[in-house]
């Protein structure tokens, strides 16, 4: 029981370390803080060049190490540990110490050729995505933690497809008995509008509408099979376009947002399925996204 | 059954409330609320020119000779007399904006049934003929660029034409690729549609240009040869050409200032087009005796096959047309089948067709069995049926549909004087029954062939409206027929 939070000096900055100290915090567990280096070659070359290069990997380590520690110096109450870890990729030495370590979640930071505030998956995240045997969680770029300090609510995005149920199902557990809220929301997106004769702009009105009405129904039957129970809020958000539903959204301080995935390997876009991308594209919190 | 409490008489004339909740402002993504006149025109035009000149001009100088400019005023009147009513109807009745729904609210279900089967039957048959109308021109432009055709076999209907093949193949897999890209949830936006507007024009203007070269004007002797009748015959076939003036109509809540700006922008829209179209008529009058519209040669691409003779079989400008027409039939075909699959899921809603009509599904967030539908049927009939020769149809089913309208002001001005306007047809009621009677005059024109389809059409749908719809309508055990929407934000 850990939480493994990957962490390079000049990377993404502290703010995976600032998600990484309240999903800790919030499962009550410990932290490990992990820098992946390159793997140094086995056989030793006339130049040294392997030499200076393991040289240069454990200065990247330590520097990484030290940054991390000075930001981390005030928090109390948490184990923290540090690990270096020698692999290919990034992704796989994360990978591995989770396993190693029997981590409940990964977390990593956006990449740095975002929006601040934004959620944007660089190339070690979006393969940790799905690879990553635990959840992944990915703080926005520039995330400085929650003002209140915790983790107080979490929102499932709900399709209705069976995957997503367990994604609300395993939230449920995860809230039960903790003092954080749930909730569970599902978007509504208003198709564009195209100009035949004698049918009107609003046609896409009429479609939301049932969609969204479809939408209020599954999240019903979610608290009707008990499934969640009465004190999880239901929402149905709609918008003209991905970024407006999120922005349509209340989010309060101190919210994640959990993700399912497809299940399915291959370009982003198929994995996460086109919505889920795109929800994380636009996402104001740091987004959860849990493994198949 | 629970529609036993009411009687028959009662279940035809019930109406859905005009007052329904308001149109949630804003949620239409493209038309911002501050429209001018200039804009709104424009918007008529990209609207209104689509893939009708490019084939019109074969079916209707046959049957007018050079008259023909006289149809085209003709049907522009009338077109353009509906779309003043039409914006009257959008803005005392905000429920929709379709033809449909207006018929509903005004004159009851069984009307709506009636406008229903117009609207079906337009759609269904534009989009089949479109296609067909592409086939040609891709099958010019194949021609012309790579010296290749595709086999006559598999570019003709199996019967009713002169050259029968096994079907068409080009049109029918226009429609399923279409009806994959709606399935996808894939639209039109508004810049597509802006760059649409301007190849159609582009290559228009260079049609005009290239024929006005050959230009003679001893084509244009025996002007009145074919009488009124042969006007009045031609206007009917061209009125389709100007099916989508209306969307100037309906886009009422977004326009700055409307009861000036909509008038304006409805005759500067008409005006527009009905000009571009005499443009491209007069030129292509000029270049050659009108009896050769009609001939074989002409009869797919014609506009091309135009330039192609001009230019003494140089084919560049002939390309270039072709190309452009293949490119923005595509286009249109794309939003004629958005049509028809929304208003089939309007139906669906309203319980007058099967509710499988009106489910959204969840992964592509698009009516999808609605849309499949359309297309196996559009499908069958743009690969099987020659029915670009039934454009009158087209023609027939949108005048019916626009008297409707017409009638359908005044009826709402006796019953509910008091509605808020934003837009009140200027001229009532001198307008409105002038508008039915352009329509009528032109609906005259129409030969008895395409009545007989119509009314057969229509009595289809009727018998379906008795035997099933009435008994599953929305308005049934107590419905109100309100039908709510949903503004953008977050509901519970």
């Amino acid at each position: 029981m850990t939480v493994v939070v990957g962490y390079v000096v000049g990377k993404s900055g502290p703010a995976p370390l600032n998600l990484a100290v309240e999903v800790a915090a919030a499962l009550g567990t410990s932290l490990v803080v992990a820098t992946v280096v390159p793997q140094p070659w086995s056989t030793p070359s006339m130049a040294r060049v392997d030499a200076e290069y393991a040289a240069w990997a454990n200065t990247l380590a330590a520097e990484s190490r030290a940054e991390a520690a000075a930001h981390l110096a005030d928090t109390t109450g948490l184990d923290i540990s540090y690990r270096q870890v020698s692999a290919g990729t990034s992704g796989d030495g994360l990978v591995e110490l989770t396993e190693e370590l029997g981590a409940d979640v990964l977390v990593v930071g956006s990449s740095s050729d975002g929006a601040l505030g934004q959620v944007v998956l660089g190339t070690t995240t979006d393969w940790l995505l799905h690879s990553s045997p635990v959840p992944v969680a990915i703080s926005p770029r520039g995330y400085r933690g929650a003002r209140g300090g915790r983790i107080t609510r979490l929102t499932c995005a709900y399709s209705g497809s069976p995957n997503s149920v367990r994604v609300v199902e395993l939230v449920a557990e995860l809230t039960a008995g903790r003092p954080v809220a749930m909730r569970v929301i599902s978007f509504a997106i208003r198709g564009r509008t195209m100009f035949p004769p004698e049918v009107g702009l609003h046609a896409e009105d009429s479609i939301l509408e049932v969609w969204a009405a479809d939408l209020r129904t599954m999240l019903a039957k979610l608290r009707s099979d008990g499934i969640v129970t009465g004190d999880v809020e239901l929402q149905v958000i709609t918008g003209n376009g991905w970024d407006q539903a999120l922005d349509n959204t209340e989010w309060d301080d101190g919210e994640l947002l959990m993700l399912g995935t497809t299940g399915r390997r291959g370009i982003k876009g198929v994995f996460l399925g086109s919505h889920g991308a795109k929800i994380i594209r636009y996402s104001p919190v740091p987004v959860v996204v849990l493994p198949k | 059954m629970g529609s036993s409490a009411l009687s028959l008489t009662e279940q035809m004339l019930r109406r859905r409330p005009a007052v329904g909740a308001p149109v949630a402002h804003g949620a239409s993504d493209h038309l911002k609320r501050s429209i001018g006149t200039f804009q709104l025109t424009m918007f008529g035009v990209g609207a209104t020119v689509g893939t009708g000149i490019f084939i019109v001009l074969q079916q209707a100088v046959p049957k007018a000779g050079p008259a023909v400019l006289v149809s085209f005023i003709l049907a522009g009147i009338a077109a353009g007399l509906s779309a003043i009513c039409y914006a009257e109807m959008a803005a005392a009745v905000p429920v929709s904006g379709s033809t449909y729904s207006y018929a509903y609210t005004t004159m009851g279900e069984v009307v709506a049934m009636g406008v229903a089967a117009c609207l079906l039957l337009e759609y269904g048959v534009s989009m089949s003929a479109t296609s067909i109308g592409w086939s040609q021109y891709l099958n010019e432009l194949l021609n012309n660029v790579f010296g290749f055709r595709i086999p006559e076999a598999l570019t003709s209907a199996p019967w009713g034409t002169e050259h029968p093949g096994i079907m068409n193949l080009p049109a029918t897999i226009l429609i399923a690729l279409c009806a994959l890209l709606l399935i996808r949830g894939a639209s039109e936006s508004a810049t597509v549609n802006t760059i649409m507007v301007i190849i159609k024009l582009a290559v228009l203007a260079l049609f005009v240009a290239v024929a006005f070269t050959a230009f003679n004007s001893d084509h244009f002797h025996d002007f009145w040869a074919k009488g009124f009748h042969g006007i009045t015959g031609a206007a009917a076939t061209i009125f389709f050409t100007f099916i989508g003036l209306d969307a100037v109509s309906t886009a009422g809540d977004e326009v700055k200032n409307p009861q000036k700006t909509m008038p304006r922008a409805i005759i500067a829209a008409l005006l527009v087009v009905t000009s571009i179209y005499i443009l491209v008529a007069f030129a292509g009058l000029g270049t050659q005796d009108a009896a050769e519209f009609g001939s074989d040669e002409q009869a797919e691409a014609g506009l091309s096959v135009i330039l192609r003779n001009v230019l003494h079989g140089q084919t560049w400008a002939s390309n270039i047309l072709a190309l452009g027409a293949v490119i923005s039939i595509f286009s249109v075909t794309l939003v004629v089948m958005y049509g028809q699959t929304r208003i089939l899921f309007a139906m669906g809603r309203d319980g007058l067709l099967p509710s499988r009509f009106a489910k959204v599904n969840p992964t592509t967030m698009t009516p999808v069995n609605n849309t499949i539908i359309v297309a196996i049927i559009t499908g069958l009939l743009a690969g099987f049926v020659p029915i670009d020769y039934l454009w009158d149809l087209v023609s027939i089913g949108t005048l019916v549909a626009f008297i409707v309208v017409s009638v359908g002001v005044i009826i709402l001005r006796v019953r509910e004087p008091d509605l808020p306007r934003s837009f009140k047809v200027p001229g009532y009621p001198v307008t409105p029954v002038l508008s039915v009677l352009a329509c009528l005059i032109v609906l005259a024109g129409l030969p008895r062939i395409t009545w007989v389809w119509f009314i057969l059409w229509v009595a289809v749908v009727l018998v379906f409206y008795f035997l099933w719809s009435r008994h599953h309508s929305a308005l049934n055990d107590g419905g109100d027929g309100v039908i709510p929407t949903v503004a953008p934000g977050v509901g519970s």
